[in-house]
């Protein structure tokens, strides 16, 4: 689930103190109480002892002094305290004057362990019990230094073992609790809730650089990508947010640049020959001509229109390339063989300028690749050498199989390029012809595309300048 | 009037030399940046047709060049680029003019001739002295009521005396505005010129117009 950061924090902070302060509330509570009920079972402890002190047996009579009897706390009525006392075999032999003829729980314990229980009175009230089993005292102490008959005594002593039971009202020690109780549960609510108010002040304010840096963000827009994010004093987690933001916005920027630039050139390139159609059909129609005149303006113009629609063409193929809107047919190739069809568009003007053209690929080296979009490469590679080259220089293809890849060269004399120059051919509308007119003839996407084109089928362009002014364009691309 | 085209693209080049040629201009015309600075700092031209991205020397070059060596040509920049950045660019480098590609053939004659009207303090196109008349924008000659047929060369060279009407113009003056750089003629042929712009402008019931001031060349005017 995605929730704001604010959120998050604050959900984390709060639940974390809300389990916290249970376990610390819980951990308080259970040890006051042990202590509390303690102590109030050692005082209970400490009278029941006292009562079992004061029984005594004479004959078969037991006996309960009085004077224990009548003890304040027995008399208590506000916060009584009960005693009750059975034979074995249950018949009860005294009861504490405030109990009536109410029974107590018989419980039966030891004297080393005496045996607390928590019950209620006929009222109602929380009460704490203890009950204790013993051997009352002899009122004769001489019968028993006697000992007459071993057997007697213990079956006597059998049945006058007596259960002594005691309850003290617990009202008081459960009130207390049930305080400790409600103080606990209030003062964990109370800093809950002023915890997340302190938690919601940090956060926000710790969340502040973010926002301010949301807000800067807020404010570029795509003509205003020269801005950065200069946010001072922001913490180093969010440096990093910052750093990384500003070096995004400075590819924007960049890529945005080259996109503009390239739009530029494009209407450069593309007003240029308009201009010169403009011309030249304009400057003809200024006046009548004869025939032949109007014959060679429109040969001028159809040549102009068909430079034109190459360099869409070329421009099209590329914005299809970056739209990835191409697709490949691939099929087993014979490199020698496409190599020659695309020759034949440019034999003509290779022997008006003297070119030799030597393809030096065997015969049998093949690949498998897209044959309509590796002639326009080649195309284009050939176009430019023809161009290039000098006037009876040469023109030469060599190809040959690298594991499992293959290296296409095709290289031209007479490159008047230097080696800085070189480095640039494959970017758009880069021309190296500073030395050499050719302005709407080759506007330079040529080698572009050739380049955009054999990466996106797997391949690499290479371009070279080899001693002797030789200029060679190295493809390589996977053999399957 | 002679004019320089420095412009790399053949066919726009072609196309404004013919048709400036037609026009009536003597044209130079080159599609390379250093032979354009080379015609331009060797000769007086009346304007300059410069186009920016050229190769061997851009055409900023040439043009910031051509003012710190006093050139005074006017120059029109014929660009691609159009934005107010380059324009700006251009107009503060010293050129007078700025055309975007693609452009009317009309409208680059007419801003050549108000260039032309400018250079020579000639803000009317129509230019009067006694009863000749000259047009300059539609190249028409009137001498009273009647229109006179003149050749280009001859309409040329009316319009350039008309141009520095009153001022006496060497020959060589006149032969370096009116003949392009590859025209064979010598500056003889401006006398014989003078001579058929007299028979067909000078009638003999009126005021003589073109005088011959001996030693030095011609003026146009009344006397």
């Amino acid at each position: 689930m995605i929730c704001s950061l604010r959120t998050r924090l604050l959900t984390g902070i709060i639940t974390g103190m809300i389990l916290l302060l249970t376990i610390f509330s819980l951990l308080i509570y259970v040890m006051i109480r042990g202590a509390l009920v303690k102590q109030f079972d050692k005082s209970l402890a400490s009278v029941t002892q006292i009562l079992a002190a004061s029984v005594e047996l004479d004959v078969n009579e037991v006996e309960m002094e009085f004077e224990v009897q009548q003890m304040p706390e027995f008399l208590n009525e506000e916060h009584p305290t009960h005693f009750q006392l059975w034979r074995a075999d249950g018949a009860v032999i005294a009861r504490s004057p405030l109990l009536d003829s109410d029974n107590l729980l018989r419980i039966e314990g030891s004297l080393n362990e005496l045996v607390h229980t928590t019950s209620q009175d006929k009222n109602g009230r929380p009460q704490r019990i203890v009950g204790l089993t013993f051997m009352p005292r002899l009122a004769n102490s001489e019968r028993k230094d006697k000992g007459t008959d071993n057997q007697d005594s213990r079956q006597l002593m059998n049945q006058q073992a007596l259960t002594l039971a005691v309850a003290r009202d617990a009202g008081d020690l459960y009130g207390q609790l049930g305080f400790l109780r409600w103080l606990l549960l209030n003062a964990s609510t109370a800093v809950i809730a002023l915890s997340f108010i302190l938690a919601a002040v940090i956060v926000k304010k710790g969340l502040r650089p973010l926002n301010s840096i949301a807000a800067e963000i807020a404010t570029i827009k795509e003509d205003s990508l020269t801005t950065r994010i200069t946010t001072e004093d922001v913490p180093t987690e969010v440096v990093q947010i910052k750093n990384r933001l500003n070096e995004l916005l400075s590819r924007l920027e960049a890529s945005f640049n080259r996109e503009r630039q390239f739009n530029a050139d494009i209407a450069h390139e593309l007003r240029t020959p308009l201009s010169g159609l403009r011309s030249t059909i304009e400057v003809t129609l200024t006046r009548a001509r004869d025939n032949d005149e109007y014959k060679r303006v429109l040969f001028d113009c159809e040549a102009i229109v068909e430079n034109m629609q190459t360099m869409v063409g070329n421009l099209l193929m590329l914005a299809r390339l970056d739209a990835k809107q191409i697709s490949f047919q691939t099929e087993q190739i014979r490199l020698a063989e496409l190599v020659n069809s695309c020759w034949q568009q440019f034999s003509d003007k290779a022997i008006e300028r003297q070119i030799t053209f030597d393809n030096s690929i065997e015969a049998e080296i093949t690949c498998e690749s897209d044959r309509q979009n590796l002639s326009i490469i080649l195309s284009n590679i050939l176009a430019n050498a023809v161009e290039y080259a000098d006037k009876g220089g040469q023109i030469r293809t060599t190809a040959c199989n690298k594991d499992g890849s293959v290296e296409l060269a095709v290289s031209n004399t007479g490159c008047q390029l230097t080696a800085d120059q070189v480095a640039q051919v494959f970017d758009s509308f880069w021309r190296g012809d500073l030395s050499r007119s050719d302005t709407g003839t080759h506007c330079g996407l040529g080698l572009a595309l050739v380049e955009r084109l054999i990466r996106a089928l797997g391949g690499n362009a290479f371009a070279e300048l080899q001693s002797g002014g030789i200029f060679v364009i190295r493809l390589t691309f996977p053999e399957n | 009037m002679r004019l320089l085209i420095i412009e790399d693209y053949k066919p726009l080049q072609q196309s404004l030399t013919k048709g400036l040629r037609e026009a009536g201009f003597a044209v130079d015309s080159t599609r390379d940046g250093k032979e354009g600075l080379w015609y331009a700092m060797g000769n007086e031209y009346d304007v300059i047709i410069l186009d920016l991205m050229l190769p061997g020397m851009d055409g900023l070059e040439i043009l910031k060049k051509m003012r710190t060596q006093g050139r005074k040509s006017h120059v029109l920049i014929l660009t691609a680029k159009d934005t107010v950045q380059d324009r700006v660019t251009g107009l503060n480098l010293g050129a007078d003019d700025y055309l975007v590609k693609p452009f009317a053939f009309k409208e680059l004659l007419a801003r050549i001739n108000a260039l032309l009207r400018r250079g020579y303090r000639q803000k009317n196109p129509i230019i009067k002295i006694k009863d000749l008349q000259i047009d300059l924008s539609t190249q028409k000659v009137w001498r009273g009521k009647e229109e006179i047929q003149l050749t280009p060369r001859e309409y040329a060279l009316l319009e350039y005396l008309a141009m520095r009407l009153g001022q006496t113009i060497s020959r060589t003056d006149i032969w370096e505005h009116i003949y392009d750089f590859n025209s064979s003629a010598s500056s003889n042929v401006v006398d014989v010129y003078i001579g058929y712009l007299r028979r067909k402008i000078e009638q003999p019931n009126k005021h003589p117009l073109i005088h011959t001031i001996r030693g030095r060349g011609y003026v146009l005017g009344v006397q």
